[in-house]
């Protein structure tokens, strides 16, 4: 009997150290992040209103987000979903039942941040379709990648997402070009059909430089038509230092919403574990209808203490509102003020 | 039949233990610390009968088999040759993995009549991070070494960072020692059998 027992165990032993020749293809990816914060702006109530961070004196959630990745030859898919404040009302596509439940982000379902299969015709070009992450701009809806936690009025302003199918050829290692067409801004299926051109330059002229000249014309998410052109580019000067700068116009005629911007993100590295940042950006809304310019400043410090797959992310930021465009207020409550603070801490765990 | 059956019993566990010793505890020869401080993988190689021009022209198709993750820099008088080479380090629990960043390194190889040297070493750590379409990529260009003493905060994550690398070293000096060795690494190949349903059974 003992003996039928080791013979067993003997053919599962072989069995399984050979059943591993079956998996030679690249595994599923299995990858998030979750994140939660506290803030306390300095007048007592919410001021700043760019996008997330936006409970005054609370922890309060940020979201959980779930990517899959696989890859079978030259194709592969991405499909990310987030669920939580971050990932659901706060950026849109159906915010909007947010709005009319009261706020409540659980009226809101969850929101697809990534969903599009990727086809490598060659080494040199690829077609991508489906629901995508916007090429525009610096910062990003996930708080992994993004330094700082909360986020800029280019990001808010500019579009989260795209949907269309697009071509990328790279003429070599420093030198790619996109070319798409996609639905309007942040929006999972076409209102008023595939509205938008766009595409993206890549250059990479030294090592650690790369820079993104970005274009995109067609329906935003205010109802025009407009052309959004924006610089993303970052430069690692040294292991212990880093610059990166954003630069975007949108224009959708006088009479309709647009702005100039620009920010810029310098970064030191004390170490692989602690970095600190500051985010310097100046945004001029464009007057409407022959309404004045809106010019706004802020300033942002935040540092990333890194312990594992877990970031600590402290900040500070201070906004200036010259011409009350922002509508700023004092503890009061009541009396309009040009300048809003706010102090936050954030963890970040990615996996 | 009684001392025949406790024969087979104890051949039996001896051979299991030996099968799971040998899985188990093939272990990584460990990366050392060169006159620099810089942690490297080094070896001496004889290989009887063999003559110089015969192990560069090896050298030299290994590398370019390789081209993909490891790119030729310089060759001097066919027998010194440097490569700079690339390894990801993926994260890997059950069937799921995934990239948490990649390994630059320097790759030398002398050639001598009967013999040769190579070694590894400047590995440097990119971390990777995911990017907005949901893609690990690096996080920056610029690499970290990876003898520098990560701090109590990431010393866990670094130690993984030196195992992993340390184990793709060893593969890889595999590889490059059965190529210099003029064998070629054959995957085993699971030949189809021809299945004819219609055949009586």
């Amino acid at each position: 009997m003992k003996l039928r027992s080791l013979f067993t165990l003997a053919t599962l032993t072989i069995a399984s150290a050979t059943y591993a020749q079956e998996t030679t293809e690249a595994p599923l990816q299995i990858s998030g992040s979750v994140d939660t914060y506290f803030k306390y702006d300095f007048a007592k109530a919410p001021n700043i209103k760019t996008s997330f961070v936006t409970d005054q004196n609370s922890v309060s959630l940020g979201m959980v987000d779930l990517a899959l990745k696989k890859t079978t030859g030259k194709a592969s898919f991405v499909g990310e979903l987030s669920f939580g404040p971050r990932g659901q009302g706060q950026s849109i596509p159906n915010g909007s039942l947010a709005s009319t439940a009261g706020g409540d982000v659980s009226a809101s379902s969850f929101h697809i941040q990534n969903l599009y299969v990727n086809y490598a015709f060659t080494d040199k070009f690829t077609m991508t379709a489906g629901y995508m992450g916007t090429f525009i701009g610096y910062e990003v809806i996930s708080p992994v990648a993004n330094f700082n936690y909360s986020t800029s009025y280019l990001f808010s302003y500019g579009p989260f997402q795209n949907a269309g199918v697009k071509g990328t050829y790279a003429f070599s290692d420093k030198v790619s070009l996109m070319l798409g067409l996609f639905n309007e801004w942040n929006s999972y299926s076409a209102s008023r059909g595939v509205s938008s051109v766009g595409g993206q330059l890549m250059v990479s002229p030294v090592k650690g430089w790369t820079a993104y000249i970005n274009g995109l014309h067609g329906l935003d998410a205010y109802g025009n038509y407009s052309t959004i052109v924006d610089l993303t580019t970052s430069y690692q000067v040294t292991e212990k230092v880093k610059i990166g700068l954003n630069a975007a116009d949108l224009s959708a005629g006088s009479d309709n919403f647009g702005y100039t911007g620009v920010a810029l993100y310098p970064q030191y590295a004390f170490s692989p574990a602690v970095a600190l940042g500051v985010r310097a950006e100046y945004m001029n809304f464009k007057g409407v209808a022959g309404g004045d310019d809106a010019s706004v400043l802020s300033g942002t410090l935040s540092a990333n203490i890194k312990a594992g797959g877990l970031t600590f992310i402290p900040e500070v930021r201070f906004d200036n509102d010259k011409d009350f465009s922002q509508s700023f207020l004092k503890s009061d409550g009541i009396t309009p003020t040009k300048s809003a603070s706010q102090f936050s801490l954030a963890a970040v765990y990615a996996f | 039949m009684a001392f025949l059956y406790l024969y087979i019993m104890k051949t039996l566990t001896l051979a299991i233990l030996l099968f799971f010793s040998a899985v188990g505890f093939a272990q990584d020869k460990p990366l050392s610390n060169d006159d620099r401080g810089k942690l490297i993988y080094y070896e001496v190689v004889t290989v009887k009968d063999a003559h110089k021009d015969s192990l560069s022209a090896r050298a030299a198709t290994f590398l370019k088999k390789s081209s993909k993750s490891l790119k030729l820099k310089s060759r001097e008088s066919d027998s010194v040759f440097q490569a700079e080479g690339k390894l990801i380090v993926n994260k890997t629990a059950m069937v799921l993995s995934r990239p948490s960043g990649e390994v630059l390194y320097n790759f030398y190889v002398e050639i001598r009549d009967g013999k040769y040297r190579f070694w590894l070493t400047d590995f440097n750590f990119i971390p990777y991070q995911r990017d907005r379409y949901g893609n690990f990529v690096p996080s920056t260009t610029v690499g970290v070494p990876l003898e520098t003493k990560p701090g109590k905060l990431n010393a866990a994550e670094w130690a993984g960072y030196l195992k992993a690398t340390t184990s793709a070293v060893n593969v890889f000096a595999g590889r490059f020692k059965a190529a210099m060795m003029n064998k070629a690494v054959a995957l085993p190949v699971i030949k189809a059998e021809p299945v004819n349903p219609a055949k009586k059974w």
